[in-house]
């Protein structure tokens, strides 16, 4: 069973979808409560992802069927490091997400629960995938439940906010298979054969302008997806109009697939492209940081202010990945989970609050701490989490991105002035968290309409105390997470780096770059291999045609 | 560190009161006062057990270790290792560990022991506040907070507390958050806090970048052992190359200047002490234990903690110095006109921390920290006398001392405390604040060479503080005098809130004194404030404190004269007399100077009144322009950054849309024309002869051509480009050509692949005697054999290559640099590093293709042809690095 795992978790929810799609729409408890439990039962299928072996850089639980020979497209799978967290974390926020919106989805129940379980398998085949034919299958699969989620089910705009969102996430997206199809094309233009599988593409190294452009393609996708600054016009109205479970899967689980793009694809694939526009990016990803927090700031709808604060955190992310030291991305990924959970549950509580008084402007709100004093506790824990208070999981994450841009070798002298501005952000956060938590939870309570508001249900209770034992846990004792990603993320540095020198024709320019970024553990040795006319006879020995590009050939 | 003792019982202090906050958190609101109070008071109580007997073990590794004098002997647990931040093979590990030495030791005992009294008197000073549980689980947490901050052994432990304590503030300032103002003053606090922290971020990493780790000891040891690569300049990115240079500024005045910047924010000193006055919005005992007693002074803990780094930056030093002091300034000066017995007390402290930084900044880190230690005793003891005050003539948040008067007989063990209180802040001979500002301003007279970059630094700091402990003194017994003196003037007036839960029943009662939780509390922080001193003092010197704490403080060398320790105890008294009796004379005799006072100076007094307004050019300026941004990046976002993205696209398929809809316009005639020409226009393209050459990798200097076939073409090929056709007009299209070394010389090409990163290969064409253009830009930055000579190596082609004259380059033929400026000669195939460039000389020939089609009609083209062809760009997989997965 345990080679088979992953397709197992990415074909249960499908499954489960075409049951309930030949359920009896009046059956609508049954529904529900089908959907949660296959949901869970991924879930706990998920922990045996656990059971993997970590400690090496190498796929676990890995599977691959060839699909299609003639163009070497393959059902290619695996988990790492990099994923192992995201995938759990997805499988946790689904069923949470979707158990907490049971009680104000009360139209199309079927299709709902359909469209959730396709999104879940949708977004782990996109975790998982290892193919990038497969991968931008799943992709564009995502695409389509959440239009789906945030046409039908969403508030007032829904309509305008899933065409915008599916626009901006289709133009990026078309980009991006242009720039695989070349890929592929060189791929084949230089072995012979097609292959879309990430190993093997891998292993071409093309010449910096042209993997500048593949990059900036790729990038383009995974930025509208995260979204950075200024591709992020579409979050904030997905976010408002999407229903809370939506919001939720959208915050906590879609956003990352951006990020995690970038660790999987984009930067693996074409390393210098990607070191040539690191540093604009990291800039993009401070200004995202600062940017979003003051937007957060003057926001008056709750859930419009959680999305802007989704931009400045996942400004940490990027700026923790493009540092491209080991803490710097590590943190990173922790920094998704972490902000999977927090603004998941930010989103959750404001569903709560949503539900009883069906608004969402700060306004209307004010002193809620004397009727919901439970409400209000869990959300001033959330909010702590949000702002990176230590001892709770967002800290640890902040500090490992923030050392790591300030120690980073990429970023150079931008390093250190990026890690200064991006710190500031630290102060905003609380600044206009704080004022939220003012704003709606102390103060006299003037408004009559907030007399007499329910706390939370045992159903809210217990769809937040797991999140909220999270945030502890993770703050506590991050290892427990960390430690499973320190191979691979190691591999990933090291690969990124090596590929990067390997990558620069001029032997004293290599030179140069691996006293910068070659830490002294033995890669020195292999990098000065490189320098030798022997390198060629080793490529041809590992089955690739080396040939010139440039000189010659119309 | 041999001295180290795996103390399990350190943790042991922090998670008591850690458990008691989360019981209280937990179940408190369904269970009784009793419950609740017991929880959290026997918490503390054996927090506090558990810490006199460490530090009796402290005590007793102290005076082992001083026989041999390398050991610095602690207590110390090491946990589990909460996470690390590892790069390249360097691991800098954060463990969670807890460590006890001379300087965390008497902070625990102050947080516990302190602690403990305050917890019991609020267990009557809160009794009738309905979130009783709350409060404790709070103030619970507050001192486990406390206690990572002073406990634990490394800067981001550290940062645990110290922003836990921020929170707890915050929770506690805003504890009756129905009131929006407290609220507000609890988020001020937060973000103050937050703006410090951020510095305290910024100078971690500095520290940990040079220093290797983030542990005090380590740090600390660094700063003892290699001194220099602290004070080099600030200069960031790998030995030898940095990228980022910052002349004149050291590493350790870049980091503890941010570090300060954090110690600004936690312990209230300009500019970021506005936050501190507003804090007296939470409960009194609060007030006690967190905005006078323990997490105020954090800041200098922090310092003295990091004493070791901070002594290697005078510059910083000064900065402190004369922030303490302006501070010290400003506090006294407010405090003089207030009226409000909190807001005294609060800006006395705002004042007293000023006296700490003062004399830290001076290098007297044992007498900073002395008058922390003695400051915790009798500040507290005020607030909780003032608290006990208010208690008994009902007072709301906060009592007006022109309403009381005349408490001394009704409420006696508060009267003595408060005045015994008040002398020692005022540092009366004999209390112990005598002896702990005494220190400072001995301090502040014996800078040594510390300051030598400016001698006038100690003088002046002398002055100020001197000034500062007569204002001190002065409002300390202004507040006396009203409060306990004279006439009992009928208490405030009431209004709807209270302050400690207390309904109204005690409005127009006279005043009685408080039940015995709050006095017994009083008695023993009095006691203490007289007493503190006295532990750690030998006659008319504090040298046993000094040594005490000598393992865990930078020595600083004091010089003084002789005549120094008189001079500041005689400066020390004066202002302490002077002050008293000011007070006397105004306000016991009645005098009518203040009123005077205030009439002649009618704008210094409203400006003191307004508290130099501060906070109001905060809100202008920074808060103003603060919001503004926020605004304009709300207003951006929506209209620009969206507008562009969503409009801008929108409106450009609406034209093009417009345009192409005009085809679609339902005319069959317009239908007809379109179709027709697009008829034309495919015969004519399929009909012209389209000539598509292609070829296959050389084989040496053998080519094989093809060309794309076409309807009913026949084809022929000029090889060499002389003009001449050398094949005749063929059907096949493919054809072969052997070169000869004739045919190829007749076009020589350099390919030149400049130096900057990515450039990529520029192929140039030379006819003989034609020059290559080169730039330094493309040589690379180190192209010169001597750097004096900067003219640009000449390259000139003739028949058979390029001939190059180095002019000073650094020319490598294959990997042997040519010595000398000799002219050398590059002949096809060859090539040559000029400096980071590469040169690649070849032939190139432009063969023609000729295509005829069916009706006759010819079409050529000539094109490029490289041979022999350069190895250049290599495209290849890495394959084969070591290190990367295949």
């Amino acid at each position: 069973m345990s080679q088979h795992l992953l397709s197992l978790l990415c074909g249960l929810p499908l499954l489960s979808a075409f049951v309930v799609l030949f359920a009896p729409r009046q059956m609508v408890g049954f529904i529900r409560g089908f959907t949660v439990l296959s949901m869970l039962g991924t879930f706990f299928l998920s922990l045996g992802l656990l059971d993997g072996h970590y400690a090496t850089a190498a796929f676990q639980f890995p599977e691959r069927h060839v699909l299609v020979p003639t163009y070497g497209i393959t059902y290619s799978v695996g988990v790492d490091g990099i994923s192992l967290w995201l995938v759990l974390l997805t499988t946790f926020m689904t069923p949470l997400a979707t158990y907490a919106s049971w009680t104000n989805v009360s139209t199309k129940v079927k299709e709902y629960a359909i469209s959730f379980l396709l999104l879940e398998s949708a977004m782990l085949g996109a975790f998982v995938a290892l193919d990038l034919f497969l991968f931008y299958v799943f992709w564009e699969l995502m695409l389509v439940p959440m239009v789906l989620i945030i046409g039908i089910w969403g508030g007032v705009q829904r309509i305008y906010a899933a065409v915008k969102f599916f626009l901006f996430t289709m133009v990026g997206s078309v980009l991006m298979l242009v720039a695989i199809l070349y890929l592929v094309a060189q791929y084949k233009a230089q072995t012979g054969h097609y292959s879309f599988e990430l190993a093997e593409l891998k292993l071409l190294l093309l010449p910096v302008h042209v993997q500048v452009w593949l990059f900036a393609a790729f990038a383009l996708a995974f930025a509208i997806k995260v979204p950075m600054f200024p591709l992020h016009t579409w979050l904030p109205d997905a976010h408002v109009q999407a229903p809370t479970g939506g919001s939720v899967i959208l915050a906590a689980v879609l956003l990352k697939l951006g990020t995690y793009g970038f660790l999987r694809f984009a930067m693996p694939l074409f390393p210098s492209g990607s070191h040539r526009l690191g540093s604009s990016i990291a800039l993009l990803a401070v200004i995202g940081i600062i940017y979003g927090a003051y937007c957060a700031w003057r926001q008056e709808d709750v859930k419009k202010l959680v999305a802007y604060s989704s931009v400045s955190h996942l400004g940490f992310v990027m700026l923790g990945i493009y540092s491209v030291s080991q803490h710097g991305i590590s943190g990173a990924i922790l920094q998704m989970v972490n902000h999977g959970i927090s603004t998941g549950a930010l989103f959750l509580l404001v569903g709560v609050i949503y539900e009883r008084r069906h608004t969402r402007e700060l306004g209307e709100f004010g002193g809620l701490a004397k009727v919901m004093p439970a409400y209000a506790t869990i959300f001033v824990i959330v909010t702590m989490s949000s702002v990176g208070l230590p001892a709770t999981n967002g800290f640890v994450g902040e500090f490992m991105i923030l050392a790591g841009a300030f120690m980073s070798e990429h970023l150079g002298k931008n390093g250190p002035i990026f890690a200064f501005f991006a710190a500031t952000g630290v102060i905003l956060a609380a600044v206009y968290m704080l004022h939220a938590v003012l704003r709606m939870f102390w103060g006299p309570l003037t408004n009559p309409e907030n007399e007499g508001l329910s706390d939370l249900t045992r159903r809210e209770g217990l769809v937040l105390a797991p999140l909220v034992l999270l945030i502890f846990y993770i703050g506590l004792y991050p290892n427990g997470l960390l430690r499973d990603m320190n191979a691979s993320v190691e591999a990933f540095s090291r690969e990124y780096t090596a590929k990067l020198i390997a990558g620069d024709r001029n032997p004293d320019r290599r030179d140069m770059l691996e006293k910068a970024w070659v830490p002294s553990d033995g890669l020195g040795a292999g990098g000065a291999q490189l320098e030798q006319p022997a390198r060629e006879v080793q490529l041809a020995r590992a089955g690739v045609v080396a040939r010139t590009l440039e000189g010659g050939t119309p | 560190m041999n001295g180290d003792l795996d103390s399990k019982w350190l943790f042991a202090i922090v998670l008591f009161p850690l458990v008691g906050a989360l019981v209280n958190g937990l179940f408190g609101r369904k269970a009784g006062r009793g419950a609740v109070h017991f929880v959290a008071v026997a918490s503390v109580a054996m927090a506090f057990v558990i810490a006199l007997v460490m530090f009796k073990k402290l005590i007793g590794l102290h005076a082992h270790s001083l026989g041999n004098s390398e050991e610095h002997a602690v207590l110390s647990f090491n946990a589990y290792e909460w996470f690390s931040l590892s790069n390249g093979g360097q691991t800098l590990s954060i463990p969670v560990k807890f460590v006890m030495d001379e300087l965390s030791g008497v902070m625990t005992l102050v947080i516990t022991g302190i602690g403990l009294l305050i917890h019991i008197y609020s267990t009557g000073y809160m009794s009738e506040e309905p979130s009783y549980a709350r409060f404790f689980a709070y103030l619970n947490l507050f001192t486990a907070s406390m206690l990572i901050l002073v406990l634990g052994s490394s800067l981001p432990l550290m940062f645990v507390g110290w922003e836990g304590v921020g929170l707890c503030s915050y929770l506690l300032i805003g504890f009756w958050f129905e009131n929006e103002a407290y609220a507000k003053a609890g988020r001020k606090a937060f973000v103050a806090n937050r703006i410090g922290d951020f510095g305290v971020i910024l100078g971690m990493f500095l520290l940990a970048v040079v220093c290797g780790s983030f542990e005090f000891a380590d740090i600390n040891r660094f700063a003892m052992e290699h001194a220099p690569a602290l004070t080099s300049a600030v200069a960031l990115g790998p030995k030898g190359t940095p990228f980022l240079v910052f002349p004149g500024i050291t590493f350790a005045t870049a980091a503890t200047l941010f570090l300060f910047l954090g110690c600004t924010g936690k312990s209230a000193q300009l500019p970021l002490y506005v936050w501190l006055p507003d804090a007296m919005a939470g409960p009194t005992p609060v007030s006690a234990l967190i905005h006078a007693a323990t997490m105020v002074t954090s800041g200098i803990y922090l310092i003295c903690r990091l004493s070791p780094v901070f002594a290697l930056a005078p510059h910083t030093m000064a900065v402190i110095a004369l922030t303490g002091a302006v501070t010290a300034l400003l506090g006294a000066t407010v405090g003089l006109v207030q009226n409000d017995i909190k807001k005294i007390l609060a800006y006395s402290t705002v004042s007293q921390l000023g006296f700490m930084f003062a004399a830290v900044g001076c290098g007297a880190f044992a007498a900073g920290f002395m008058h922390v230690y003695t400051h915790a005793f009798f500040k507290a003891c005020l607030f909780l006398g003032a608290g006990s005050v208010m208690h008994a003539v009902g007072a709301h948040g906060d009592a007006d001392i022109r309403t009381l008067g005349g408490l001394r007989k009704y409420m006696p063990t508060t009267h003595w405390t408060f005045l015994v209180s008040c002398l020692a802040i005022a540092g009366f001979p004999g209390f112990s604040g005598f002896f702990s500002k005494d220190e400072i301003l001995l301090g502040a007279l014996s800078t040594g060479q510390l300051f030598s970059f400016a001698p006038w630094l100690g003088p002046t700091i002398f002055g100020m503080l001197f000034l500062g402990a007569t204002m001190t003194a002065f409002y300390m017994f202004r507040l006396y005098f009203l409060t306990f003196c004279g006439e009992y003037r009928g208490g405030p007036h009431h209004d709807d809130h209270d302050d400690h839960g207390h309904g109204d029943e005690h409005a127009h009662h006279d005043p009685h004194e408080s039940p015995a939780q709050m006095t017994v509390p009083l008695a023993i922080l009095g006691f203490g404030a007289i007493a503190a001193g006295y532990v750690w003092v030998g006659i008319a010197h504090f040298e046993p404190w000094v040594k005490w704490l000598a393992p865990a403080l930078a020595e600083l060398k004091e010089e003084h004269g002789a005549t120094a320790p008189f001079i500041a105890m005689g400066f020390g008294l004066t202002a302490c007399f002077v002050g008293i009796f000011t007070a006397y004379a105004f306000y016991f005799k009645g005098s009518e100077t203040p009123a005077k006072l205030q009439a002649a100076f009618p704008r210094l007094h409203s400006l003191l009144m307004d508290k130099w307004r501060v906070d109001e050019l905060y809100e202008v300026t920074i808060l103003g322009f603060s919001r503004f941004l926020a605004w304009f990046a709300a207003g951006f976002d929506k209209y620009v950054v969206d507008g562009l993205i969503t409009e801008v696209t929108s409106q450009l398929v609406m034209v093009c849309s417009f345009i192409t809809t005009r085809f679609q316009n339902g005319l069959i005639h317009s239908y007809g024309a379109i179709m027709a020409a697009g008829t034309l226009a495919l015969t004519f393209y399929v009909v012209a002869p389209h000539p598509r050459p292609s070829m296959a990798d050389p084989e040496g200097l053998k080519v094989k051509f093809d060309a794309e076939h076409g309807l009913a073409y026949t084809y022929r090929w000029d090889f060499d480009g002389d003009g001449k056709f050398d094949t005749e007009w063929s059907e096949d299209a493919a054809a072969q050509h052997q070169y000869a070394d004739a045919e190829l010389k007749r076009g020589v090409v350099a390919v030149f692949e400049g130096a900057a990163y990515g450039r990529s290969a520029e192929l140039s064409e030379l006819k003989p005697g034609e020059r290559l253009h080169v730039s330094k830009r493309d040589l690379g930055p180190a192209w010169q054999v001597d750097a004096k000579d900067d003219s640009l190596p000449s390259i000139v082609a003739d028949a058979t290559g390029v001939l190059i004259q180095p002019n000073g380059a650094r020319v490598m033929l294959g990997t042997t640099l040519q010595p000398g400026n000799v002219k050398m000669h590059l002949a096809l195939g060859e090539h040559a590093t000029i400096g980071d460039a590469r040169l690649s000389v070849t032939g190139v020939v432009h063969p023609r293709l000729s295509v005829r089609n069916a009706f006759g009609q010819e079409g050529a083209r000539s094109f490029d042809l490289v041979l022999p062809k350069v190895e250049s760009r290599i495209v290849a997989a890495v394959a084969g690095v070591p290190g990367v997965a295949p």
